[in-house]
C-alpha cells in the first residue's frame, strides 16, 4: 500500500522492518539455540551467535528433572477438558444470543461479556474457597472448571458474531419442516460452524495451556502440577539456574501449541478479530 | 416462508403444539433461554458468585487470625488509603500499563503496515509473527529472563559490545531495569494480537481511494495521515481498550520474572492482590484492593462493552 520506490522510503521502511523483526524473532531464535549449547558455551560473557558444539544434554536433563513428561500430560488433560467444556458452554449461549429474542437477553449478554474485565486475580480469591468447598481443590477437575473464567466470555462472543452471519432462513425452513430445536442446531447450524468451533477450542486451549496464576494456586500436589508452575519451580527457584535445561523444557512445552497454531492460525485470527473491526 | 403459513399448513405436531401454548414467540423465548442455561449456570458458579463473594469479603476482616469474617465496614479501604506501598502499587500499575500499551500500539501498527505490503514470504511471516503470543507465560519469562540475565545475557553483551553502556546492567535487580524488562516482555508477546487487529483494519481499506489519493500526488506520509490512520481510528480504540484491560490484569510474566521486586519496583496491582491473598492470607484486604482494581478497569470496560454490543 505504501510506495517504496524512493530511496528514503526504502531506508526508513526497511530499517523499521528489520528492527521490529529482530525484536519479535530474535528471542525465539535465542531460545531455540540456547537449548543446544553445552554449558561451557552457554555461560560465557560474550555469547556465541549459534551453537558451535551442539549437544542434546539439556533435553536429557529436562526430562529427568521436575517430571516434565507428567506435567505435559497434566497440561494436556486439563487444557483439552477446559477447551472442550468452554466450547460446549459457549456454543449454545452464542447461538441463543444470535438467533433468539427474549426479554433479559441483552442484560445477560452484558453480564457475560463484562466478566472478561473482572480481574482474574480478584476472582481467584473467592474461587479458591469455592473450589475447596466443592472438594475440588488440588484437582485437575477444579482447575479445568476454573479455566472457564478465562475463555467463556470472549468465546461466547465469538460464537455470537459467527452465528449472526448464519442465515436465519435455514433455521426457519427446518423449523417449518418440524425439526426439533436441538436437531436443527446439531444437523444444520453446527456443520457450517466448524471454523468457529475450531477457533474457540483453540482459544480455550491456549489460555489453559499458557496460564501460570491459576495453575500455581489451585494445584499443590507435585503429581498434578501443570507445565507453567512446574517449569517455574524446577528452574527459577534455584540459586544457580539451569538455563540450558530451562530452554530445552521451554521448547517441549511450546511445541504443542505452536504446532496447533501453525495449522489453524488463519481461521483463528479471523475468529478472534471478528466483530472488532467494522 | 413466513411463520403464519406454517400454522396454516399441515404443520407437524411439534410446531402446532408450541403454537397452541402461546404461539411461536413464546416457543422462541423458551428455547432461547434453554440454550443459554448451561453457560449461565457456569458463569454464575465461577464468575458472578466469586465476584459477589469478594464484594462481601471486602467489608470484613478475614485473615489467618480471624477465620470467621467480622464485618468492619470501610476499614479495609481506609487502611489501603493509609498504606503508602499500596498507593505506590497504583502508580506502578499506571506506569506499567501506560508504557506497555503505548509500546504495543506503536510497534503493532508499524508491523501491520509492513505485513500489509506485498512481498514474497508474507504469508509465512504473518503466521510466525503469532509465535510470541501463543507461548506459555513461563516460557516467555524464561526467554526474557535469559536475555536480560546480568552476567551471561545477550542484551548486556550486545549493549556493551556496541558501546551503548560501559559495563553490564543488572536488569532484573535494579528498579528501572526491572520495570524496563517487564514492559518489554509484555510488549513482545502482545504485538502479534495488536498487529492482527490493525492488519484486519488495513485490509478493509478502500483500494480505489488510496489509488486516487496517490494519483493526486499524495506521498506516503500524507497517505498515512489523511487516509490510513483516520480509517484505523475505530480499530485503534478497540486495541487501546483491549490493551489497557489486558495490561491491568497481567500477572504471569511479571511474577515469573521479578516477583514484583526488586523492593516493589514492579509490584503492580495483580501482584499486590496475589501477595495479600495467597502469601499473607489477608482476604479482606485483598478483596478490598481487588475491588479498587476493578474500579480502575471500569472506564476501559465501558467503552469495550459498548463497542461489542453495538447492534446486539
Amino acid at each position: 500500500m505504501l510506495d517504496l520506490s524512493s530511496r528514503t522510503a526504502k531506508i526508513v521502511f526497511g530499517s523499521a522492518a528489520i528492527l521490529i523483526a529482530l525484536f519479535l524473532f530474535f528471542p525465539i531464535y535465542w531460545l531455540a539455540i540456547s537449548a543446544f549449547k553445552p554449558n561451557a558455551e552457554l555461560y560465557r560473557i560474550t555469547p556465541t551467535l549459534y551453537p558451535h558444539d551442539p549437544v542434546l544434554t539439556h533435553f536429557a536433563t529436562a526430562f529427568g528433572r521436575g517430571n516434565l513428561m507428567q506435567q505435559l500430560r497434566n497440561s494436556l488433560v486439563v487444557s483439552c477438558s477446559a477447551a472442550a467444556l468452554n466450547t460446549l458452554l459457549a456454543i449454545y449461549a452464542g447461538y441463543s444470543f444470535a438467533k433468539f429474542r427474549y426479554s433479559g437477553r441483552r442484560l445477560v449478554m452484558v453480564f457475560l461479556l463484562s466478566a472478561q474485565v473482572f480481574p482474574f486475580g480478584l476472582l481467584l480469591i473467592s474461587l479458591y474457597p469455592i473450589v475447596t468447598s466443592l472438594g475440588l481443590i488440588d484437582s485437575r477437575a477444579g482447575l479445568t472448571l476454573s479455566y472457564i473464567v478465562f475463555a467463556l466470555p470472549v468465546s461466547t462472543y465469538m460464537f455470537y458474531s459467527y452465528f449472526t452471519q448464519v442465515p436465519s432462513e435455514m433455521i426457519e425452513a427446518a423449523r417449518a419442516d418440524g425439526a426439533g430445536e436441538l436437531r436443527i442446531f446439531h444437523t444444520i447450524v453446527l456443520p457450517v460452524s466448524i471454523p468457529a468451533v475450531v477457533t474457540v477450542f483453540l482459544y480455550g486451549f491456549m489460555w489453559s495451556w499458557n496460564d501460570l496464576l491459576y495453575a500455581m494456586t489451585l494445584i499443590v500436589s507435585e503429581d498434578k502440577r501443570t507445565i507453567g508452575p512446574g517449569m517455574l519451580l524446577a528452574y527459577l527457584n534455584e540459586v544457580n539456574s539451569d538455563w540450558g535445561g530451562a530452554m530445552a523444557a521451554s521448547i517441549m512445552a511450546s511445541a504443542p501449541i505452536v504446532v496447533a497454531f501453525a495449522f489453524l492460525q488463519r481461521w483463528f485470527i479471523q475468529g478472534v478479530t471478528a466483530g472488532s473491526v467494522k | 416462508m413466513t411463520m403464519t403459513s406454517v400454522e396454516g399448513s399441515a404443520a407437524p405436531m411439534r410446531v402446532s403444539a408450541h403454537a397452541r401454548k402461546g404461539g411461536l414467540k413464546a416457543h422462541e423465548r423458551r428455547v432461547g433461554r434453554l440454550f443459554l442455561l448451561p453457560a449461565l449456570a457456569a458463569f454464575t458458579l465461577v464468575i458472578l458468585f466469586p465476584f459477589l463473594r469478594a464484594l462481601a469479603v471486602a467489608f470484613t476482616r478475614s485473615d489467618l487470625q480471624t477465620p470467621e469474617p467480622i464485618f468492619v465496614g470501610l476499614a479495609n479501604f481506609r487502611a489501603i488509603l493509609a498504606t503508602p506501598e499500596i498507593i505506590g502499587a497504583f502508580v506502578t500499575t499506571a506506569v506499567y500499563v501506560g508504557l506497555a500499551t503505548a509500546g504495543t500500539v506503536v510497534l503493532g501498527l508499524g508491523w501491520a503496515l509492513i505485513l500489509n505490503q506485498s512481498f514474497r514470504g508474507r504469508a509465512v511471516l504473518r503466521a510466525v509473527t503469532l509465535i510470541p503470543w501463543v507461548l506459555p507465560s513461563t516460557v516467555t519469562a524464561f526467554v526474557w529472563g535469559w536475555i536480560f540475565n546480568s552476567r551471561f545475557g545477550v542484551l548486556n553483551a550486545a549493549l556493551v559490545g556496541v558501546g551503548a553502556i560501559p559495563y553490564p546492567t543488572a536488569w532484573l535487580s535494579t528498579t528501572g531495569g526491572a520495570m524496563t524488562a517487564v514492559v518489554i516482555t509484555k510488549i513482545w508477546f502482545s504485538i502479534p494480537l495488536f498487529m492482527s487487529f490493525f492488519l484486519a483494519g488495513l485490509q478493509s481499506l478502500d483500494r480505489e481511494q488510496i489509488d486516487a489519493a496517490r494519483v493526486d500526488g499524495a506521498g506516503n506520509f500524507a497517505l498515512l495521515r489523511d487516509h490510513i490512520l483516520p480509517h484505523l481510528r475505530p480499530v485503534l480504540l478497540v486495541v487501546i481498550v483491549l490493551g489497557v484491560i489486558g495490561n491491568l490484569q497481567h500477572f504471569d510474566t511479571i511474577f515469573a520474572l521479578t516477583g514484583g521486586g526488586p523492593v516493589r519496583a514492579t509490584s503492580v496491582l495483580s501482584i499486590e492482590v496475589y501477595r495479600r491473598a495467597f502469601d499473607q492470607w489477608d482476604l479482606g484486604m485483598a478483596s478490598a484492593l481487588g475491588l479498587l482494581w476493578v474500579a480502575t478497569i471500569m472506564p476501559a470496560a465501558y467503552f469495550y462493552l459498548r463497542h461489542l454490543l453495538k447492534g446486539a
